[in-house]
């Protein structure tokens, strides 16, 4: 099935309105950009009346850029691969203005018809892989030349790949084994042979051998005699018949979960492109920034370490960029500008994770959802009173949802007795005890209740609150023979607990 | 007359009762506003049922808040709702948390959804094979797949092969899957490692207690009784003027006020109703504030306060030696010196409870087998009993409390304790 096409990087190219094809097994939602063309050339000439001339300018410019993008879903996989080489920076730009300049036009965008609303989470989701991937071009340059140099040269060599989760690594990788197989078909070279490994769903790390043989020698059954290791090695070690002068393109995704203890699998994996008549292009990918120094040091010594392409976290600009790139495409405006900045700003401080800045927008459409359905509720009927967008407010109530820990509101909802052994758990572990049995924590607790002149709970009761304490993960509760010697520790820190309770006069006074 | 009242007094108590051990009836009213949990997982989980996008929740809250109950209202409306495009799958932390279990559960569940044969056979790579291919048939098929992972900080244990793999097929369009998670832990996803954490989409429920007023709407509609034809008439509206009274008793909230204090989740004031149900008397047919008096106090016991309660006199004695012994800093005695304290007592004070000294070692018996007193160590077991050391198992206060209750606790030993 073609991936499908997200926003193109140059919509001026294709000025062809009349390319109708619909490629197999899409979603209804090209049925209803047909339906929308309609809608909005209708409100256009309902709108023209009352609306200042250069409005009714503006829908014309953009029909064909609109229309190009109505057309992007129905586009084959030829024009994809020609843009892809394209020049992104000018296109961009020129996008960008034609969306400031719509934003005045605020008619388009309802956030009560839910076709649109659909169109404009789809384009966020994070399995929609766009079609050309913003904001990596340098890196996916440098490790498409890395395979370009070894299938010319007909050379084995190993990279790895490294960054922090949702920076893109396994996407680019895609692009760049699609970039490879049409270089070979353009080229002439032999094509390219590839195998994709997940090496979580690997029982055993020793598995990645027979997958790798597995793709290999498709005719040939693995015959127990010899380890896949070893048929790999011998394989690689005599000189090739002609017929299968293939290149191998290995990808081998999360490799940290080869790591054993005596690193065997890995240092195996990589010495395969050391040997004389090796075919193997080894492309590993992980979290860890220094995986190749530490756990690599022999290749060192045989000169042969992999080059390393750090995928950096995003910044707040890519981030942006890469937003804007997934909205554009959409004939109307979701999302204000300074709402877009702010979700870039706080994520990019954050982690610089490309998906959580995709949930945290999809959360504020969400919250702009329901805020339209309510107010539906209050008035049945009439237009729609102003342009709803999704706004500074949306967007920060996502931000608050998405980065908040439930840990204050926990703790300002716990009852009575379970707040006030919180309190003494926090006056507890304030100097450099970390660690107390019950029987303690019981007396501090009396304490407290004794100058406040509440009953406090028995004994079997109090335990029973550090237990459920222990469930929630305020307190850390370890087992012992004797119910009263069970040592507690606090699991929460102390300034969230005195943010939690400061409303409260008593426990203010208590944790001074 | 009293025989026309009792089958409707055991009818209605069957009919609360069933209503309390239901958590759909119990959860209905308090999620029937638009701002509660009910109504925003049934807006997470639908939207991507109609969208065809794939969402991962994580339910959180104290244990006995109603996150099963809330989540078995959603999926049972959801079903009704669009019965062909949802099937449902449920996993458990405590049962499935290696992943071999996990993936031939998740296999064998899907087999049976789609009524094909589930061999037992199968290893993980097969069951895993398997599992993406439904995914990938039930995506072409607009059909979502609802994973409930119950207890979900147990699946963070370990190398989280499960989650990683659940959470990484949806990332991809071909499936159309919900991941609802429900733990409670409140940290369960920092427990999370850093890919796993990535591909989760970060939306949390949490689920805090009721308010009061909630409560008390709870209350109500737990208790009334319907008006239909099935009871006498004038019984029901005695029965629920019955309750009205007692509810709006300032000792009633006391109780309540007392009850929330020490747990306040929807499960305790349920068991605390069935309890006070329980001692319904059958005879007049109507609760009292004394029903719930007695439940709130057998809700709340002290066992060891109740052990010293029943003790006698002599072990009263022997008790208060002991801890006399405590307070001069000795933290396990013999009986030896236990008895010479006993006698220094006796002689001070000329106390006419003096007994010999087999009756005191048969007292002790008693209040070893009572756990209010125990021997400080197993090992030296060739000793014989008078000469192990020992010490008490309940701390002062819980002596003191339990001998004001006592019924004939010789004033002396109050005054002696004190000392």
């Amino acid at each position: 099935m073609p991936a499908i096409a997200g926003p193109s990087s140059s919509p001026q190219k294709h000025v062809v309105g009349s390319r109708l094809e619909v490629t197999g097994g899409l979603r209804s939602a090209e049925v209803n950009t047909c339906r929308k063309r309609k809608l909005r050339s209708d409100s256009a000439a309902e709108v023209s009346s009352s609306t200042p001339v250069n409005s009714i300018s503006t829908p014309m410019k953009w029909k064909s850029p609109r229309r190009c993008a109505v057309s992007i879903p129905k586009t084959s996989d030829e024009e994809i691969k020609e843009d892809s080489n394209g020049n992104l920076a000018s296109p961009v730009i020129s996008v960008v203005k034609n969306l400031d300049v719509c934003l005045d036009v605020e008619s388009k965008w309802n956030p009560r018809d839910e076709e649109q609303m659909k169109a404009v989470k789809e384009a966020l989701h994070v399995s929609k892989a766009p079609s050309t991937v913003v904001c990596r071009e340098d890196e996916q340059r440098r490790v498409f030349e890395f395979v370009k140099g070894c299938m010319e040269q007909n050379k084995a060599g190993s990279l790895y790949i490294c960054g922090c989760p949702g920076t893109g690594k396994s996407l680019s990788m895609e692009k760049v084994r699609q970039q490879a197989e049409d270089w070979a078909k353009q080229t002439g070279v032999p094509c390219l042979e590839t195998v994709s490994v997940n090496c979580t769903s690997l029982t055993k790390s020793t598995d990645i051998f027979s997958k790798i043989l597995g793709k290999n020698e498709s005719g040939r059954e693995a015959n127990g005699s010899s380890p896949p290791l070893q048929q790999l090695q011998s394989l690689f070690s005599q000189k090739q018949q002609q017929s299968s002068s293939k290149m191998m393109l290995i990808i081998a995704d999360e490799m940290d979960y080869l790591i054993t203890r005596d690193r065997g699998v890995l240092h195996e994996l990589f010495m395969l492109t050391t040997l004389p008549f090796s075919r193997c292009i080894l492309i590993g990918v992980a979290n860890a920034i220094d995986l190749a120094d530490r756990f690599l040091p022999k290749l060192k010594s045989l000169n042969c370490k992999p080059l390393v392409v750090t995928f950096r976290a995003y910044s707040k600009e890519q981030i942006l960029r890469i937003l804007q790139e997934r909205l554009v495409a959409l004939p109307y405006v979701a999302f204000q500008s300074n709402a877009l900045e702010i979700c870039a700003r706080k994520v990019s401080a954050a982690s610089g994770d490309m998906r959580k800045a995709l949930c945290v927008c999809r959360n504020a459409l969400e919250i702009l959802e329901i805020e339209a359905r309510g107010s539906i509720d209050q008035e049945p009927q009439g237009p729609v009173p102003e342009c709803q967008m999704v706004k500074m407010d949306h967007m920060l109530a996502a931000l608050s949802k998405t980065f908040k820990s439930p840990v204050v509101d926990t703790i300002q909802s716990l009852p009575q007795h379970q707040q006030i052994i919180v309190c003494s758990a926090a006056k507890a572990f304030r100097g450099s005890k970390k660690d107390r049995t019950i029987a303690e924590l019981n007396k501090l607790y009396l304490e407290i209740c004794k100058s406040s002149t509440i009953t406090p709970a028995g004994i079997t009761e109090f335990t029973n609150m550090c237990t459920v304490l222990n469930d929630q993960g305020i307190l850390k509760l370890s087992q012992a023979r004797d119910d009263k010697l069970r040592r507690v520790s606090l699991r929460v820190d102390e300034a969230d607990i005195t943010f939690a309770l400061k409303e409260i006069r008593f426990f203010r006074n208590c944790l001074l | 007359m009293g025989k026309e009242i009792i089958p409707a007094a055991e009818k209605s108590l069957n009919l609360i009762r069933g209503r309390l051990c239901d958590p759909s009836y119990v959860f209905r009213p308090l999620s029937a506003s638009s701002d509660s949990n009910y109504s925003k997982l049934k807006f997470i989980v639908s939207t991507s049922i109609t969208e065809g996008c794939n969402n991962s929740i994580l339910l959180l809250g104290p244990r006995g808040s109603g996150k099963a109950a809330v989540l078995d209202l959603v999926v049972g409306d959801l079903l009704e709702e669009f019965p062909d495009s949802v099937s449902l799958i449920r996993l458990n932390g405590l049962l499935h948390s290696d992943d071999n279990c996990a993936f031939k559960e998740i296999a064998r569940q899907l087999c049976m959804e789609h009524h094909l044969l589930f061999s037992k056979m199968a290893s993980l790579d097969e069951n895993s094979q398997f599992i993406v291919a439904m995914l990938r048939e039930c995506g072409l098929a607009h059909k979502t797949i609802i994973f409930v992972l119950d207890e979900f900080d147990m699946f963070a244990q370990g190398k989280q092969r499960l989650l990683y793999s659940l959470l990484d097929a949806m990332q991809s369009v071909t499936s159309q899957a919900v991941v609802i998670g429900l733990s409670s832990r409140l940290d369960a996803d920092q427990l999370l490692e850093k890919r796993v954490r990535s591909r989760f989409s970060h939306r949390k429920i949490l689920f805090l207690p009721p308010s009061r007023e909630e409560f008390d709407g709870l209350l109500e509609h737990l208790l009334s009784l319907p008006a239909d034809s099935s009871f006498p008439n004038g019984y029901v509206s005695r029965f629920n003027e019955k309750i009205k009274n007692i509810t709006s008793d300032t000792r009633f909230k006391d109780i309540l006020r007392t009850l929330f204090n020490a747990n306040s989740t929807v499960n305790s004031l349920l068991k605390f109703i069935f309890r006070a149900v329980s001692l319904m008397n059958l005879e007049s047919g109507l609760l009292s504030l004394e029903n719930f008096k007695a439940a709130l106090s057998s809700m709340q016991r002290q066992p060891k306060l109740e052990a010293v309660r029943d003790c006698s006199i002599l072990e009263l004695y022997l008790l208060v030696c002991m801890r006399r012994l405590e307070v001069k800093e000795q933290s396990s005695y013999k009986i030896i010196s236990v008895m010479k304290e006993y006698k220094t007592i006796h002689d001070s004070f000329q106390t006419s409870d003096y007994y010999a000294q087999n009756v005191c070692l048969r007292a002790f018996e008693h209040l070893r087998e009572r756990q209010v007193i125990c021997y400080t160590e197993n090992r030296g077991q060739s000793q014989t009993g008078e000469y192990r050391p020992m010490k008490l198992l309940i701390s002062a206060s819980e002596l003191h409390q339990g001998m004001r209750s006592h019924a004939c606790c010789p004033a002396i030993l109050l005054k002696l304790l004190d000392h």
